[in-house]
Formats: C-alpha cells, structure tokens, sequence
C-alpha cells in the first residue's frame, strides 16, 4: 500500500493529452476547455428568451446572481462597486466551473494546476491597477505607492506582488490539498472512503470562488477608493 | 524520516491554523448572536480573515511538497 501512496502524486498532476508542434496540450487546458464550453451553453440557453419587463424562469435566477455580486461589492466600496462586477463576478463564475470540472469523471480540476491560478491571480490584480488609474489617473495610481511616506515605497511595491502569490497559492493550495486527500483516501479505502471529502469538496469549490473574488474586491477597494 | 519531516511541516502549521481559525470562528458566532442584524457584515469579514489564516497553512503545504519532491 506505500508502494500505492508514492505513486498518488502522479495522478493529480497535469499529463500531456497532444501537441500541436511545439505546443503541449495538457489536461488542464482540455478541461478548461469543456468547462467553457459547459458555461457557454449554459449562458446561451439562460440567455435565450431575452429579459423582460418581470422576471420569472432564467431571468430570476440571473438577477440573483446579479445582486449577489452587487451584494458582495457594496460591503467594501458602496455603489461604486457595481461597476466593476464584470471583473470579481467573471473571476467568481470561472472559478466555480473550473473548481467543479472535478465533477467530470476522470478529470482533475484546472485549478489544482499551479499554473492556472497563478493566471489568474496575475489577471486579477494588474486589473485593480487598470481601474485605480482610469478613475484617478497615473498620477493617482502612483501616488498610492508612495503613501504614507515615501519610505514605504519597496514594502508597497513587495505587498502589491505578494497579493499575486497569496491569491494564486491560496487557490492552488485548497484545491490540490483536496484533490491528494480524495485521491490518498481512494488508494486505501476504495468506492465509498472519499466521498465525504468528495462532499466537503463542493462547498469548498464554492469557498474559493467565493474568497478569491471578495479578495479582488477588497484589493479593488484600496486601489480605486483609498487615499 | 524524511517522511516525518514531510508530514510535520504539514501537520503543524494545520494544528495552528485550525486553533486560530476556530478562535475566530468562535468569536464571530459569539457576536452574530448577540447582533444578528450584523450577521452579515460579520460573516463575510470572517471568510476573508479566514482566507488569510488559511493561506499560511497553504504556504507550509508548498513547502512540504518541495521538501518531498527534494527541489
């Protein structure tokens, strides 16, 4: 059975499924690509039937979703939040498909992948910047490296830098940390051991998603409003 | 040995987290309790503070992974 164990790791790495020349095609990016497909099908068919004047069916549910991510801005920035719901809530609705595409037999979920949130935390925290310096400028921007004193300016610069890892590794960590239990527990206790996790997981998924998001909002917070 | 060694730079840093985070926890329910109109407020503070304790138990699992695939 340690024999088994060693070899859990290489079933919740990325393999190589084709290359196009000198590109590998790994698993990550194939059920990165399946989970987009599932999204855009799902945005079509709630799409489909246009809005109206009252809501019922799909709508209902797309404005619940709609004033979650309202909800979740408001805390932190007020009205001025809303704004920015294409970036917190598309980082929030990606996220959760890609966390659940571990629901597809056979496939690891693209965020256990490294590579993967580290994308889009490299993705998520230049955008704050982008929308720091369309509200105040690059003077605006810049000045909030340098507040309060200017002595500050490399732990600003290293706290900016670190949001990127924290945001990547905190994703990557909860999601893999997952993935090597159900598998460890798979190995030794076959079928029926890691289903408990299995369940833990999908509240987890929703977790990260969740905290990822709230956290972009958070950084937005500073970067737009503070100072 | 190695294995041990592996094992504790996980196991602890979890120990740690899981005390404090379940302090906080504790602290929270104690006040939603006592002010459930900021139920609210309070829960999505928690999950970022939680986020945060999380992220140190996550940084020493990094760690140990480096030390089990010996970078």
């Amino acid at each position: 059975m340690i024999e088994a164990l060693q070899h859990v790791i290489a079933h919740v790495l990325r393999y190589e499924v084709f290359r196009i020349g000198p590109v590998v095609i790994t698993s990550t990016v194939v059920t990165t690509w399946v989970a987009m497909a599932l999204l855009l099908g799902l945005v079509y068919l709630l799409t489909r039937r246009g809005f109206e004047e009252r809501p019922r069916g799909a709508q209902a549910f797309l404005e619940i979703v709609v004033e979650f991510f309202y909800g979740m801005a408001e805390q932190f920035m007020g009205r001025e939040g809303r704004k920015y719901a294409w970036l917190y809530g598309g980082l929030f609705i990606a996220i959760l498909f890609l966390n659940y595409a571990w629901m597809i037999p056979g496939a690891i979920p693209p965020t256990s992948d490294l590579m993967t949130p580290v994308a889009l935390a490299v993705v998520a925290v230049p955008m704050t910047w982008v929308c720091a310096v369309r509200k105040k400028g690059v003077k605006g921007w810049l000045r909030h490296f340098i507040l309060p004193s200017v002595a500050l300016l490399p732990l600003n610069i290293l706290e900016q830098l670190v949001r990127i890892f924290s945001l990547s590794v905190r994703l990557f960590g909860n999601m893999f940390g997952e993935e090597m239990v159900t598998m460890t527990l798979g190995t030794m206790l076959p079928l029926f051991g890691p289903l408990p996790i299995m369940a833990l997981g999908l509240i987890f998924g929703a977790v990260q998603a969740y905290v990822f998001s709230v956290l972009t909002v958070s950084y937005l917070a500073e970067m737009v409003q503070g100072h | 040995m190695e294995f041990l060694t592996v094992a504790l730079a996980v196991a602890l840093p979890a120990m740690v987290s899981a005390f404090s985070q379940g302090w906080a926890t504790t602290r929270a329910m104690d006040n939603m309790g006592r002010q459930p109109e900021a139920a609210g407020d309070i829960r999505s503070t928690l999950l970022v503070a939680l986020a945060f304790m999380e992220a140190l138990t996550l940084f020493a699992m990094i760690v140990a992974i480096l030390i089990w695939t010996k970078v």
